[in-house]
């Protein structure tokens, strides 16, 4: 028994039987391909390098990551990195911290991370390639609001302490990853750099100066930096060629 | 009436009809000690004299140019009066102060002797060629590329006609194995065979099993072929030379006399470089040489030009201290300060000032070989190399007598592609650490 057949139209004559809309299947898979990560050592810096240096590197580089699985993270995410110490007691090192920067280039590309042990404030940096790193686990994946966090140092201890038995937060693969929109407290100055300046464009910290101060140090903007072409490095069709290169190779 | 000036051009003659030249051809003395030693540096920096190089006469060539204008007076004059007029008389017998170098000698004082005292000589000048001057004269500049003058259809014709040309030759020698091979010889611990020139790169970190990281140089052989084989007798020096060529390059922007050498060999070469060889090593010209030629653990030597700097003071071109930027220094920081003692009395030759830097061709020794790979013809060498990014780069077995043993029973005379070996693409040093392996432990 349907009732369909007795639905009158506004017109008056009998109703057409519309079928229910289609319900709209959001498929988390398809959204978790389509958000990309090409680490950003993969991408080759503006230069006069022939670009066959570039694709020999990268092939070292992808033949590194078949063996050795290296997670993504970005700067601002808490790391556990395991090398291979010849000097200590069961030869391994285990240590945890936040990943402040990440500089260098291919098979040299580093990442420095940062914890405070018995208030003392610690920064090791490690190559990403280097064979004797065991494992690198993600134990807290997200960002912030600036792409180096060198202002740690002058900041409260507080906001550099992390545990070293820390357990890794949990986390589904499809979700976008978070923006920690934290503004950090700095110690008094003097800075180990004049972090309000905005050369350093520094959105993470909550400046606690006078505005008088703050005024003076807009002195040193430099407003017709981001319109000078000569220094737009575009590369958005290059990450394209190299995802496609770097995710056949590492699917195979 | 005979002026000074004749008699020593007649002097001058005299000297050069005494076979002059002799007296230059003298014996070497013996090798100085080391390269800190008073022989090795006077040897160094001794001042080198050309042949050709003459004092310059009176009877220059007195025929084109803008001094014949001049009238000779030589040098600044006294000033005249504004009414006085001294039109370009008759050429006063005053000696100008510089006058061209003279070409030919025969012509030049055969003129000076014939020529009336007081009158310049026009000597004959030399047959012209396209593009050269028998004397110095200001540049004329007057530069057209090769298809300035062309039409379109005929510029894409020469560029297709030529890469077509030039594919064939080096095709027809793409397997030197398989036709008139040369004889090949067994190596032997004194012979020396070529090298290789190859194009840098970039540089890149390696690892090693223990995991120690070294950085490395990327050379990449492009094209590289034997262009002429020059034997003993003929380059009259103790070994027999072979010319290798570099990466390929345009033929059109050279004269045809440059282009000569390149007549039977194929496409023009960017570097051409001799290598001294001994006789069991000599290859045929034509051969193709890759990278395969080294082998990983061998050493080597990379000789390129440095990067240049341009004109550079004392400080950074010799590493001098300078003086303090305070403390009452008057327009003094980086200047050399003392250039010589009082009893010397003068200043020695070779004395360290500023000049022209970088830009000249520097050796690094004893380089070791990391890694090759055959498909794209790489060789990894250890450490820095001179030279930037990009530039050509002249590649041989070390010279250094601790390496000896190291590079015994290279591929001699070379690798040859089309031969039996079939090498894997990638050929690692013993101790590098390969991306294959798991990651270093210390048990």
């Amino acid at each position: 028994f349907s009732s369909s057949g007795y639905r009158i139209n506004s017109d008056g004559k009998p109703a057409k039987f519309q079928p229910p809309p289609k319900p709209v299947i959001i498929d988390k898979q398809k959204q978790r391909e389509e958000r990309r990560f090409l680490s950003p050592e993969f991408i080759p810096p503006r230069g006069r390098t022939d670009p066959l240096k570039f694709y020999i590197e990268r092939k070292d580089m992808i033949q590194r990551r078949k063996v050795f699985n290296i997670p993504e993270f970005y700067v601002g995410s808490v790391l556990a990195v395991t090398t291979a110490d010849p000097y200590a007691n069961e030869k391994s090192n285990r240590f945890v911290g936040i990943c402040i920067q990440r500089g260098g280039k291919g098979l040299g590309a580093t990442f420095v991370l940062r914890n405070v042990i018995e208030d003392q404030g610690v920064e090791i940096c490690y190559e990403l390639y280097n064979p004797r790193i065991q494992a690198i686990e993600v134990l807290k994946l997200e960002k912030r609001l600036d792409d180096n966090l060198m202002y740690l140092r002058d900041a409260l201890p507080e906001y550099s302490t992390f545990d070293m038995n820390m357990k890794p937060v949990s986390r589904l693969d499809s979700e976008e990853i978070p923006v920690n929109k934290l503004q950090v407290r700095m110690k008094p100055k003097p800075w180990s750099k004049r972090w309000e300046r905005p050369k350093y464009n520094i959105k993470g910290i909550k400046f606690e100066l006078p505005e008088k101060k703050m005024k003076e140090a807009q002195k040193w903007s430099q407003p017709w930096l981001e319109f000078d072409m000569l220094r737009e490095y575009d590369t958005s069709k290059i990450e394209e060629k190299i995802w496609k290169e770097v995710s056949e190779a590492l699917q195979k | 009436m005979l002026t000074h000036d004749h008699v020593f051009g007649l002097v001058w003659e005299f000297l050069l009809t005494f076979e002059y030249t002799a007296f230059r051809r003298r014996e070497r003395g013996p090798e100085p000690s080391f390269r800190g030693s008073t022989e090795s540096f006077q040897r160094r920096t001794r001042r080198r004299r050309k042949p050709a190089e003459a004092p310059p006469t009176v009877a220059g060539l007195g025929a084109a140019g803008p001094w014949a204008k001049s009238g000779g007076r030589g040098g600044p004059g006294p000033c005249r009066s504004p009414g006085v007029t001294a039109g370009p008389a008759a050429p006063s017998p005053r000696r100008r102060l510089w006058s061209p170098p003279s070409p030919p000698f025969g012509e030049a004082s055969g003129c000076s002797l014939l020529a009336a005292p007081g009158k310049f000589a026009c000597a004959k000048a030399p047959p012209l060629e396209r593009g050269q001057l028998g004397f110095v004269v200001r540049h004329i500049n007057s530069t057209t590329w090769w298809h300035e003058h062309l039409s379109e259809e005929n510029v894409q014709f020469l560029k297709k006609t030529t890469a077509e040309e030039y594919k064939a030759q080096t095709d027809s020698k793409l397997c030197p194995l398989k036709d008139e091979p040369w004889p090949l010889n067994e190596w032997k611990p004194d012979s020396i065979r070529v090298g290789v020139v190859a194009v840098k790169l970039g540089m890149m970190p390696i690892w090693t099993k223990s995991g120690k990281k070294h950085a490395v140089t990327l050379l990449k052989v492009q094209d590289c072929h034997v262009l002429r084989y020059v034997s003993k007798e003929e380059s009259g020096g103790k070994t027999s030379k072979l010319l290798v060529g570099g990466k390929n390059a345009s033929p059109f922007s050279k004269s045809e006399s440059a282009m000569e050498i390149f007549k039977e060999a194929g496409p023009r070469k960017q570097k051409v470089t001799t290598f001294n060889v001994t006789d069991d090593a000599i290859i045929k010209p034509g051969t193709p040489l890759y990278a395969a030629h080294f082998r990983p653990g061998q050493f080597v030597d990379v000789t390129a030009k440095t990067i240049g700097k341009g004109f550079q003071g004392v400080m950074k071109r010799w590493g001098f201290k300078g003086q303090p930027a305070t403390h009452g220094q008057t327009k003094t920081h980086r200047r050399p300060g003392a250039i010589s003692t009082n009893k010397a009395a003068k200043v020695y030759r070779g004395k360290k000032m500023p000049g022209k830097m970088g830009n000249i061709y520097r050796t690094s020794f004893g380089l070791k070989v990391w890694r090759i790979n055959t498909k794209h013809d790489i060789i990894y060498v250890n450490g820095s190399v001179p030279g930037h990014t990009n530039c050509l780069v002249k590649v041989k077995d070390s010279k250094l007598p601790t390496y000896k043993d190291c590079n015994k029973n290279p591929p001699f005379p070379t690798f040859f592609a089309d031969g039996d070996e079939k090498l894997p693409e990638d050929l690692y040093d013993e101790e590098i650490f390969q991306f294959t392996d798991p990651s270093v432990t210390y048990a």
